[in-house]
């Protein structure tokens, strides 16, 4: 199975634990990884997406297809919310904070949580990988041991979905990619 | 049991294909962008993954082969872009280390799925 999952993790230690540990099931031969980045939603709500970008045009654009991508995970109405809200996606570059815009009417974003309950809080962090599966269990038993959630769509129903490009796999890294701001350990 | 050697040529693709993205990527993203040894070191890079790629094609099975002449097309755009951005200056400079990450983006989503479909046929014998 391909599938795109976003683990959500109530801090962003805790996620860079989670994306290695991604990583490692990767090594192992468990799962196979594609492409992975790290989303954080701050105390004020704004997101922000890790990437090597340094161009402001740029890395605008990298959280731009991410949010896009994060919506696309969050079901049909989050579609829409993530191709309106992918230009409040900053992106955090050498720990400057990028571009951010009005977020998403509040209203909006509870439809996209009831019908999938995909929802990154104010300060919590995910990870967001593009997967090939047999089964589901290593990915979910292990992010569970780090106290994270998984939420899984088929890249076959995000290829349905009205928003999708092809272009979204570029915006995640396809090794794993730890910005040198964060401590490997 | 798919062959030991087998395996771990596809890993060797895999791992040239990710280290000559993390080259470009890494270049690009500097500030001041990419210069030309990036590119040309980026161009020698990408005709060693071309040549390992092609030479893994005839050992897997018919849907990890498929996914890898797909890899090598990218690939070789990938050397092209780069050649291009040697000769070049400027937006065109740019356009070209842009085309040359997405090229090398791209092939390493081909490889990476031919690393899927090679493991999801192992699993699928082993369960047999």
């Amino acid at each position: 199975m391909h599938n795109y999952i976003a683990v959500v993790f109530d801090d962003t230690s805790k996620a860079y634990e989670g994306l290695h540990t991604l990583w490692q099931l990767d090594s192992d031969g468990e799962v196979t990884v594609h492409g992975t980045t790290v989303v954080h939603r701050d105390d004020w709500g704004q997101y922000q997406v890790d990437t090597k970008e340094t161009h402001p045009a740029l890395a605008t654009a990298v959280g731009v297809g991410v949010g896009v991508l994060l919506g696309a995970l969050a079901g049909p109405a989050g579609a829409a919310v993530g191709a309106a809200g992918g230009a409040a996606i900053g992106a955090a570059t050498g720990g400057v904070v990028g571009l951010t815009a009005d977020l998403p009417r509040a209203d909006t974003r509870d439809q996209a949580a009831v019908e999938t309950r995909f929802v990154l809080g104010a300060g919590q962090s995910a990870v967001i990988a593009d997967v090939s599966e047999d089964w589901t269990s290593p990915i979910d038993t292990r992010m569970r041991s780090l106290g994270g959630t998984v939420y899984r769509r088929s890249w076959s129903a995000l290829r349905d979905d009205a928003w999708f490009d092809d272009n979204i796999a570029s915006y995640l890294y396809p090794y794993e990619y730890i910005p040198p701001r964060y401590p490997r350990d | 049991m798919v062959d030991t050697k087998v395996k771990e040529a596809l890993d060797h693709v895999r791992a040239g294909a990710q280290e000559l993205h993390g080259t470009i990527s890494d270049a690009a993203a500097k500030r001041g962008g990419a210069v030309k040894a990036d590119l040309e070191a980026v161009g020698q890079k990408a005709k060693a993954v071309a040549e390992s790629v092609k030479s893994s094609i005839d050992t897997q099975n018919e849907a990890a082969k498929k996914l890898l002449a797909e890899a090598a097309t990218h690939i070789e755009a990938v050397q092209k872009h780069a050649a291009e951005g040697l000769k070049s200056t400027g937006h065109a400079f740019e356009a070209s280390v842009r085309q040359t990450l997405a090229g090398a983006r791209a092939s390493v989503q081909k490889v990476s799925e031919a690393v899927a479909a090679m493991r999801s046929a192992e699993s699928t014998k082993t369960r047999k």
